[in-house]
């Protein structure tokens, strides 16, 4: 208990005081304020019809840039820190000093989880979500939370490196926090993408501001659940053969 | 009363063979250095010893469980964003000490003046000052220093010299290994030869530079591995 304390305490600290981590948490809310407020939402003089239409099909900014946090976001930030603590070698004056890897990685996450909780929260604002949407929508999000981050730290065990860890993480980021903006836009990649987390966490969000959804939202949970799950499994696999070596 | 010992150990890494026989005791409360040039096997000595890797033959000896080791590494492992006083508080929660004592080891290395800084800024005397009072934070029984004053200007190692002394004198077993013969000559109690991985002299630096006539006006532990491996130092 007193490692997992001290392990949160250090990557607390080292979250809010590092610029380059904070950034992230900070960003893609901002970016979304931001781009909400440069929306053209005034159709005066154009005529009802088309005005519900362009309203209908305007992407949200807000779902947009939440799927890419989740997604994108939070598996760079977690593989970083977890290969660059294996890279500078910290990691293991910390196993020396008695830490033993599942209160590292607990630690590490759990701030991770938390500061993002902020964030999550910081979109439902700003998307206007309340009462329940406003928790289904924080549900969802930490949802995809669970998802990086796990994925994030199979990456960093298996880069062991801050600068491959980046290059590994990057082509995965990508794919997983974009991905789901562009199937907003194109049926056959939405289909393709159905089966991954942050594809239903766009789902969710798209939902709860725009209605519509093809299923209900228990499946889409289900679907993020059992991703989490896998990756689970898969963070197991990989740190039962390489550890946390540093 | 042995702290640390390695009996016949072997160790090899694919077909380079990096130990070979390596046999030697280290006495509670003694500073032992072990000494020999880059790629003796020095650092693979500490490794095992710390668990890091394990023997291929021989067996070794820790007098002390983890927690009352302290170590003092080739790489720094230091958290680069935080304070100076920020890495010793993550070690300060994980031992259980005081505010106290961590301030206390910050002023013992001379970095209270620093405490705020972020190790990014600090230059290298400062990091491997702040290394030692990591390493010394809970008061360690066994202290492994691996190349502790490498790199750093007299100054800084003198100083690092005396704090290492200090710890001897308070009962600490200090194990440190080292290129330079003159800091081992001034420090250690016991010192060890080691070459391409085999120990090849052992005993008090006085001892060794008296059995190799290498003691003119002060003791040249140089000299002797100069004599018993026909080189200088690689």
């Amino acid at each position: 208990m007193r490692s997992l304390k001290a392990v949160f305490k250090k990557q607390f600290k080292g979250t809010v005081q590092n610029p380059e981590i904070l950034i992230q948490f900070i960003i893609f809310p901002l970016i979304a304020f931001l781009m909400n407020l440069m929306m053209v939402t005034d159709f005066e003089g154009i005529p009802q019809d088309i005005a519900d239409m362009l309203t209908a099909n305007m992407p949200n900014m807000v779902t947009m840039q939440a799927t890419i946090f989740a997604g994108m976001g939070l598996i760079t930030v977690m593989s970083g820190i977890v290969a660059e603590d294996i890279e500078k070698k910290s990691l293991r004056f910390l196993t020396m000093a008695g830490v033993k890897p599942p209160a590292y990685l607990l630690g590490v996450s759990g701030v991770i989880f938390v500061v993002s909780f902020f964030t999550s929260a910081a979109f439902g604002l700003i998307g206007e979500f309340s009462g329940l949407d406003f928790w289904i929508f924080t549900g969802a999000m930490m949802s995809g939370v669970a998802g990086s981050i796990v994925l994030g730290a199979t990456i960093g065990i298996l880069s062991g490196g801050h600068q491959s860890a980046s290059g590994l993480a990057l082509p995965v980021a990508l794919v997983l926090g974009f991905g789901p903006m562009m199937a907003q836009f194109n049926d056959t990649l939405a289909r393709i993408l159905h089966p991954f987390y942050t594809q239903q966490l766009n789902v969710v969000a798209n939902y709860l501001t725009m209605g519509g959804a093809d299923t209900p939202l228990w499946h889409a949970f289900a679907i993020m659940w059992a991703n989490v799950a896998v990756l689970g499994i898969l963070f197991a696999i990989v740190y039962a053969k390489k550890g946390l070596k540093g | 009363m042995i702290s640390v010992s390695m009996k016949n150990v072997g160790k090899s890494f694919g077909t380079n063979t990096v130990l070979k026989d390596v046999t030697f005791e280290t006495k509670t409360g003694e500073i032992f250095g072990m000494l020999g040039p880059s790629g003796a096997g020095k650092t693979t000595i500490i490794n095992i010893l710390t668990k890091q890797l394990t023997v291929d033959s021989g067996e070794c000896y820790v007098s002390v469980g983890s927690d009352e080791i302290g170590l003092m590494l080739e790489h720094d492992g230091l958290f680069s964003k935080l304070s100076a006083l920020d890495n010793l508080i993550v070690f300060e929660d994980i031992y259980g000490m005081s505010r106290k004592q961590t301030l206390e080891a910050l002023e013992r290395v001379g970095l209270s003046d620093a405490a705020k800084t972020k190790v990014d800024a600090l230059s290298k005397g400062m990091r491997q000052r702040l290394v030692l009072a990591r390493a010394v934070l809970h008061k360690p029984k066994v202290l492994f220093l691996d190349e502790p004053t490498s790199a750093l200007d007299p100054l800084t190692a003198r100083g690092i010299h005396t704090l290492i002394q200090e710890l001897r004198d308070s009962g600490s077993t200090i194990f440190l290994t080292t290129h330079n013969m003159e800091e081992a000559t001034a420090l250690c109690d016991q010192v060890v030869l080691l070459h391409k991985g085999t120990i090849i002299e052992q005993g008090t630096p006085k001892e060794i530079c008296e059995r190799y006539n290498a003691v003119k006006t002060t003791m040249d532990l140089e000299s002797v591995f100069v004599q018993l491996t026909g080189g200088g130092l690689e």
